[in-house]
């Protein structure tokens, strides 16, 4: 993976509140997910890789250069902030016109880009209407229409679906894969994992200003030794099935749920549970209902790291 | 049962009808104010007026003894006869419509200004108080200072003078002194308590409406020196809240008022203020746009 | 019935909020769904009596929202979406506040506050002013004064926004532990799907001031034929041109899930049997449902 965002022992201090330590990753192409508890290292982070903070130690470059002050590489940035920071008294055509015309584009170029993006994000209707009366669903999408209005290869969305109703977080959704197909680069922030998890399965978790974990979900769930992978099953006679896996050695805890008809087994070796359990409901004709491993997912992972 | 039910206990008590639903409001806006940075100074200030002139009840009634401070200067014990323009020195004195202003600006411009930019009015909707009910405890808030140094001191000023002077002249010589106390309170009670409300309903910083409400009473009567040094025409103290207030006070207590201007006036202007301030009050809290 | 509205219309001037919304909803948790400007706030304003309906009725555990908005307020909690906690004031004052504005006496309302806040997790740090609050411990404040007065019906307006993942699965055991109970109601308006598909076990959809859709939402999420997805470890070309040999229809996602469809003669244990003939691994057996995110794009109509 070629490397697009590079940082290399990053870190910042907000007088002595810590903000980032020693933050050494890569970020290539496609979408990577930034996740964190509250006071993380997060913002920290996209801001110091949007070139709005300068590192108090380590580099943080951008297609190998360096991003401090480097305004040829903020052309080809997208970022959208968490905060609301809009001009009340501009209209949405013309805030987005105006932040393309920051970036050097004609004005009759940036009117074209602002409308296309603004039909995109579904506003093209309330172009003409002052900010002041936007609701709070209408500032998300507008903020989504300046991130992309000027086309960047890089974009750093800090939540981007807070405040969506469902059917524009689809949208959004789809626009990021599109980018993604399209070979873009994202880095997406959220704290509604089931929102990352369909975006992607590469992650950075962030704790206390460090990384804490980094990469594939299912990869990084394999490595949390701690806590075996659970398998939950449903089935017309949960005691019998359990009775036939007891004997394994790769079975190590069994526990009949609460419903009727479930038991949650634990395991290290999921091969040799896996095989077990198949070969046990095709030969004993159990009639098994579900299968599902509950903690082979974003949260648990994010509970067992972080979690109290 | 041995061990206690933990979690969500459901309360199973019963609901009060107060006789005063506004209560904790009122309570509540006290407390916020004493909290205020100075409130508590301006609040002990206001305390200055009413022991001067307590203690110059007492002085008046024992003027053989203080004779060695008039020595020389006949007449000059006059001002401490305690009659009705005594009372309206009080009510109508500089010194304590300002502190009155004073305890406003620090303890008073939160008061709906504080919820509006908290966003708590949707909270208070929620629950059933009336719209009247959440202004009349913000207005009780403010009123209750006011009455704290107008009708409490005028209530003492009377039975002090019944006490030391040992009769009852001072009813039987003024018989309209207890009710001007009164209804003097209750004007200023009614007046600053509108005033209040107007400015802080108006803004929803509270900085601000504190810059507001004081410059507002200032401004007025600046404007009112200015006019009135240009064109010395009495008319333009109705521009002045603060003479707007002593001419009426002048008139409940039945003496002379300071400017040849019909009290009647003077008190259809505080009154227009404390019109305006229903009408934005009830703009201000409706309960449609409160819950989002 | 804990709530029964019959053919509610309201309209703001010209704009038509509510379009002859029909609802009845009993205990457990409920969730309220649709999009921005579908008439939700509306209905909640109508609901605490803060407008009349032009047209219809309705009851709110038995009072008339009409003639009764007070004795209606009394026994709602509302738990707003945006912030509205007063600073300067800590916890406890905080909500034995708003309970005594809920009509309780005085006492009864330091007594419940306190009880309420360890229940909802802020029992340490009830004496702290709320300014030094986190955005988790501030929505569970919120909580606090929407349950102070111990109400029967609970609306809780997006609880989760703004929550990092932590306090997000907080508030929602909060809200599970809630609906647990049997004599609250619960109704939930949030755009987090995933957070009504945890707490609520029905859903009401609306959309341009009807609603659109309404049940409960297992039975809403059914599939009438009867499609399983399906994870595998090994073998997985072979096994899916098996099971399609047996009759079955196979689809491959990109993310390597199969997708079958069960003729209605096999039985599912048949799956379990032609894994096992060719040493595949079965790991995830799920009868597919209806998405609710799929159910309320099919519902209101976009797409």
């Amino acid at each position: 993976m070629t490397a697009v965002i590079r940082t290399q022992g990053l870190s910042k201090w907000y007088g002595n509140v810590l903000g980032l330590s020693d933050v050494t990753l890569e970020i290539g192409a496609g979408i990577t997910g930034l996740l964190g508890p509250n006071g993380a290292g997060k913002s920290t982070f996209m801001k110091l890789v949007t070139g709005q903070l300068k590192p108090s130690l380590g580099r943080v470059e951008i297609l190998d250069r360096p991003v401090w002050n480097n305004t040829a590489l903020f052309a080809r940035i997208g970022f959208c902030p968490e905060q609301d920071a809009f001009y009340d008294e501009l209209t949405g055509g013309e805030f987005v016109t105006r932040l393309l015309e920051l970036q050097g584009f004609s004005r009759a170029e940036a009117e074209e880009r602002a409308g296309k993006a603004l039909r995109f994000v579904e506003l093209a209707a309330e172009k003409d209407r002052l900010l002041r009366g936007y609701s709070r669903g209408m500032r998300q999408r507008l903020k989504i229409a300046q991130t992309i209005a000027h086309d960047p290869d890089i974009l750093i969305l800090d939540e981007p679906l807070n405040g969506l109703d469902p059917l524009s977080k689809r949208k959004i959704i789809r626009l990021i894969r599109d980018l993604r197909d399209a070979g873009r680069t994202i880095l997406v922030s959220s704290h509604v994992l089931p929102e990352i998890e369909a975006l992607t399965r590469s992650i950075v978790l962030l704790h206390h200003g460090k990384i804490l974990a980094q990469g594939d979900v299912p990869y990084i769930r394999e490595l949390i030794d701690k806590h075996p992978h659970k398998v939950a099953v449903t089935c017309a006679d949960p005691r019998t099935l359990a009775a036939g896996l007891l004997g394994q050695p790769s079975v190590l805890n069994v526990q009949f749920g609460p419903e009727a008809g479930t038991v949650v087994f634990e395991t290290r070796d999921r091969d040799a549970f896996f095989g077990r359990l198949t070969r046990l409901i095709a030969e004993g004709a159990q009639d098994v209902e579900e299968i599902t491993s509950p903690d082979d997912n974003l949260q648990a992972v994010f509970d067992y790291l972080v979690g109290t | 049962m041995p061990i206690a039910e933990q979690g969500y206990t459901h309360w199973g008590g019963r609901f009060v009808e107060r006789r005063v639903p506004w209560g904790p409001i009122t309570r509540l806006g006290v407390r916020m104010a004493f909290k205020r940075k100075f409130f508590k100074l301006a609040f002990a200030l206001s305390f200055m007026p009413a022991v001067v002139f307590a203690a110059g009840i007492y002085v008046s009634e024992r003027l053989e003894d203080f004779q060695f401070m008039f020595k020389g200067r006949p007449g000059s014990t006059s001002f401490l006869e305690v009659n009705p323009l005594y009372f309206k020195s009080y009510f109508a004195g500089d010194f304590l419509l300002f502190m009155l202003v004073m305890m406003m600006v620090l303890g008073g411009a939160g008061l709906i200004a504080d919820d509006l930019r908290s966003n708590s009015l949707q909270l208070y909707f929620a629950r059933p108080i009336r719209k009247r009910d959440y202004l009349a405890g913000k207005l009780a808030t403010a009123g209750a200072f006011v009455l704290l140094f107008t009708l409490a001191p005028g209530v003492l000023f009377i039975l002090l003078k019944i006490v030391f002077a040992g009769s009852f002249k001072i009813l039987t010589a003024y018989p309209w002194i207890p009710a001007a106390v009164v209804l003097d309170s209750l004007l200023l009670a009614t007046f600053f308590s509108a005033y209040t409300l107007l400015i802080s309903s108006l803004s929803k910083n509270r900085r601000y409406a504190a810059v507001l409400l004081f410059l507002g009473y200032l401004f007025s009567d600046l404007f009112f020196g200015i006019f009135y040094g240009i064109f010395h025409n009495p008319a333009f103290c109705l521009l002045s809240i603060k003479a707007n207030l002593q001419q009426v006070a002048a008139a409940l207590f039945r003496v002379p008022p300071a400017f040849d201007v019909p009290w009647l006036y003077s008190l259809l202007v505080l009154a227009a203020i404390v019109a305006a301030s229903a009408a934005v009050l009830a703009r201000k809290t409706r309960g449609v746009e409160v819950i989002k | 019935m804990n709530i029964e509205l019959k053919d509610l219309r309201f309209s703001y001037g010209p704009v038509t909020a509510l379009d002859g919304v029909d609802l009845t909803l009993g205990e457990g948790a409920c969730g309220l769904l649709g999009p921005n400007g579908a008439g939700k706030s509306t209905l909640l304003r109508i609901l605490l009596g803060f407008l009349r309906p032009d047209r219809g009725e309705g009851r709110v555990l038995g009072y008339d929202i009409r003639r009764e908005p007070f004795a209606i307020r009394r026994i709602v909690g509302y738990m707003p979406e945006d912030d509205c906690l007063i600073p300067g004031l800590d916890a406890v004052t905080f909500t034995a506040y708003f309970g005594e504005l809920s009509g309780m006496p005085r006492q009864e309302a330091m007594k419940r506050a306190h009880d309420v806040l360890f229940y909802v997790g802020l029992g340490e740090a009830r004496y702290r002013s709320l300014e030094t609050y986190s955005a988790g411990m501030k929505q569970r404040l919120k909580m606090a004064q929407a349950l102070v007065h111990d109400p029967k019906l609970l609306f809780l307006d997006e609880p989760t926004s703004n929550l990092d993942p932590q306090g997000r699965i907080e508030v929602l055991e909060l809200i599970k532990d809630i609906s647990s109970k049997k004599d609250i109601q619960v109704l939930v308006s949030s755009h987090i799907l995933t957070d009504i598909e945890a707490t609520c076990s029905r859903v009401v959809i609306l959309n341009r001031g009807k609603v659109a859709a309404e049940g409960d939402l297992e039975a809403l999420k059914e599939v009438r034929f009867r499609l399983y997805e399906i994870k595998t470890a090994g073998g997985e070309g072979s096994f899916a041109e098996a099971l399609a040999a047996r009759g079955c229809r196979v689809e491959t996602t990109e993310e390597g899930l199969l997708k079958v469809y069960l003729p209605p003669e096999m039985d599912r244990r048949a799956i379990f049997a032609e894994a096992f003939r060719r040493s595949v691994q079965i790991r995830t057996f799920v009868r597919s449902r209806t998405s609710l995110e799929d159910l309320f794009a099919r519902t209101v109509g976009v797409d």
